[in-house]
């Protein structure tokens, strides 16, 4: 048993309770998580949030003049998340989650003001780099793989940033150091992924990775690519198919892997991957924007009409069903979803002008003043 | 990977969980059952915003190439056919599957397009043009109704929003400068209108799958039309009596129902509502500061406290 987080075991146990929800009495599995308490999900997210403008805000108490201060707002924003986890014992709660990341990052903040100049590692900005190992470590001390996410993904862009990334560029084809350092670090992450890890959050953690590193490494790719197709019109299609070649390998082991082990992760990485190939394949076309928008949506259409048909019946344990009828947070999601499309399908109305004045109708409606 | 299977048989031996829990608990664990239903929803949802975004540009670029009635009907023609599942699934009495869903949502945001377009080029409804989103609204909750589509209720409540004049994005709302007190009339009104739908829907048809939608549209909504309320005196008098009442009241139905989402909208938004009250009668970043760090500190130590009495809803 630690005071500092929780053991392998109790972790499980909490991975169980959420798991099972109210099927299971609370105090059936809290005498096993050894009094450690976290949240659902939501709630976490809107305390994360709280936590880490709490640590912003003081620091805007304490005076954004003096960069001390990035030091002292962040150290007492460190002690804090560390007295709720110690005290409190809270695991991802959200609350200890949001002042630990702002505190390391206030921290990482600071000591990025120690040295003058802008100082380069491996021709890349080491201020960049100190504010992501701040991440990365508040990440790992919390077990968060939000965190250590982000971590990576940034890791990646600052490495497809350095000069010695542009150097490799210029010779393997634009934007390909960055992409290919994500898509080893997907594969690396996929490939530990198959080990049994005793703590859910180890697992997790990779789980992101998988799902996160193809599309995000190939968004810097293409960023990239667009600027360049700016400025070197004769240089910028070097690496296509290199691109295409990376992303089609990781894409077919991430859906070989997801389909045996059963697992969303790489199968979310595999549809990055999909994108990624669906984009390069479009640069490598003459079709119009809206053609191409329509063609790619069809065929998505398409895919999830078949997909749904084949799986209505489960075939070897896969369904299309939902396995839970609770409201999630995707079922929240897919409701804004739909709303926001709804909202970019009608037409443009005058900005200044609001579409019914409250009293102001003539012929009944929300805005009717009775008056006909 | 991890498994929880020790952890779920030593509850099971211990008769914490029934025998159909434990059974379904492991298949799942051990990847014996397998839902691929969140991928589907994803790439459904791509499609529709792909074809939407494709259809939207041809709208604007093509009008002259192909003229605007042969526009008109091809997008209808579109509708129709995306529509063709969930009419088939209606007619042998089975329920909407994931794809026909959003293939019906699909057809019903061709509609939308299609008639603000035709509305556009042929002025049909003259000054009245602002009316075409309530005939939609009430479009698209016919459909809704008629096919038991959550997701084409969704669109039918947001295109009467926008028929009140609170068609912005969430960004929008917040943003205290926009936020004034006619829209946030118009923002509580079309709040009431659809809690008074909800009341009446779930009146009529006790197992409604409708009311998760409007509760959701209704309270967001309630609370922007407050929060602009309490921007601008004299309107902050009504303004923070009803954020309190609000936030209650949204607690109190997550309380009551085990749904996490309505206490973090009863506490975040009755943080912002105060902030927006109090933050532009002080003077000073430090005052300000302060003033936000202890309300944000105070709804942490609120929700943290109200989310440990939550009762989970069943699975």
């Amino acid at each position: 048993m630690s005071r500092w987080r929780p053991s392998p075991d109790e972790e499980r146990w909490l991975a169980v309770a959420s798991e099972l929800g109210a099927a299971v009495p609370r105090g059936a599995v809290a005498e096993r998580t050894g009094g450690w308490r976290n949240t659902g999900l939501l709630a976490r997210i809107a305390l994360f949030v709280l936590g880490f403008i709490a640590a912003v805000l003081l620091f805007g108490v304490l005076g954004v003049g003096s960069v001390t201060n990035l030091l002292v707002a962040g150290l007492i924003a460190v002690l804090a998340a560390e007295w709720l986890t110690v005290s409190k014992r809270l695991h991802a709660s959200g609350i200890e989650e949001g002042l630990c990341v702002a505190g390391f990052l206030l921290v990482g903040a600071w000591i990025t003001t120690l040295s003058e100049g802008g100082p380069r590692f491996a021709g890349g900005s080491l201020d960049t780099l100190v504010l992501i190992a701040a991440a990365a470590a508040a990440g790992l001390r919390l077990l968060n793989p939000l965190v250590t996410t982000c971590a990576a993904v940034a890791f990646v862009y600052w490495a497809g940033s350095t000069e010695t990334a542009r150097a490799l560029d210029q010779a393997i084809g634009g934007g390909l150091t960055g992409l290919t350092l994500g898509c080893v670090l997907a594969a690396l992450a996929l490939a530990l992924g198959a080990r049994e890890y005793r703590r859910p959050s180890h697992d997790r953690m990779l789980d992101w990775l998988v799902a996160t590193l193809p599309v995000a490494a190939y968004a810097q790719h293409a960023t990239w690519d667009y600027y360049a197709q700016l400025r070197f019109s004769d240089g910028a299609g070097m690496g296509r198919l290199a691109t295409v070649v990376l992303l089609f390998a990781l894409g077919v082991a991430l859906l070989l892997a997801g389909v045996r082990r059963r697992r969303h992760a790489p199968l979310l990485g595999f549809m990055g991957c999909v994108v990624g190939l669906a984009v390069e394949l479009r640069h490598a076309t003459t079709l119009a924007t809206e053609t191409w928008l329509i063609l790619y949506g069809l065929a998505a259409l398409v895919a999830g009409v078949a997909l749904d048909r084949y799986l209505r019946q489960p075939r070897n344990g896969l369904t299309s069903a939902p396995l839970d009828s609770r409201e999630g947070p995707l079922d929240l999601l897919q409701t804004a979803g739909a709303a926001v499309l709804a909202q970019r399908t009608a037409p443009e109305s005058p900005p200044s002008r609001p579409t019914v004045t409250p009293g102001g109708g003539q012929f009944g409606g929300g805005g009717a003043s009775g008056n006909y | 990977m991890h498994t929880l299977e020790p952890e779920l048989r030593t509850l099971h031996a211990e008769g914490v969980i029934d025998d159909a829990t434990a059974a379904r608990a492991l298949a799942r664990d051990r990847g014996e059952v397998f839902s691929l239903n969140p991928e589907l929803r994803a790439t459904l949802y791509a499609g529709v915003l792909l074809v939407m975004s494709g259809v939207g540009i041809v709208l604007a670029r093509n009008l002259e190439r192909i003229g605007p009635l042969a526009i008109v009907l091809a997008i209808a023609l579109a509708a129709v056919a995306c529509s063709v599942p969930a009419v088939r699934a209606r007619r042998v009495g089975r329920p909407l599957t994931v794809a026909a869903d959003y293939l019906l949502l699909l057809a019903m945001l061709l509609v939308s397009a299609d008639l603000a377009y035709a509305e556009r080029q042929f002025t049909l409804l003259g000054p009245l043009w602002s009316w075409h989103l309530l005939l939609l609204a009430i479009i698209h909750a016919a459909i809704a109704y008629a096919f038991a589509s959550p997701l084409v209720l969704a669109a039918s409540l947001a295109a009467l929003a926008g028929w009140f004049g609170v068609g912005g994005t969430v960004g929008d709302v917040l943003l205290f400068s926009n936020s004034t007190p006619a829209l946030g009339a118009r923002a509580l009104a079309c709040a009431a209108v659809i809690a008074a739908w909800r009341y009446a829907d779930r009146s009529a048809r006790p197992h409604t799958p409708f009311s998760d939608v409007f509760d959701h549209f209704a309270v967001n909504l309630a609370f922007w039309g407050t929060i602009a309320w309490c921007v601008d005196w004299p309107w902050l008098a009504a303004g923070l009596p009803l954020l309190a009442a609000l936030a209650w009241a949204s607690v109190r139905r997550g309380l009551d129902t085990g749904r996490e989402a309505f206490l973090v909208y009863g506490i975040v938004y009755a943080a912002i509502g105060i902030c927006a009250a109090v933050v532009p009668r002080l003077h000073g970043m430090t005052a300000s500061f302060s003033f936000v760090l202890v309300v944000v500190c105070a709804a942490a130590a609120t929700l943290w406290q109200l989310r440990r009495r939550l009762r989970e809803p069943n699975p």
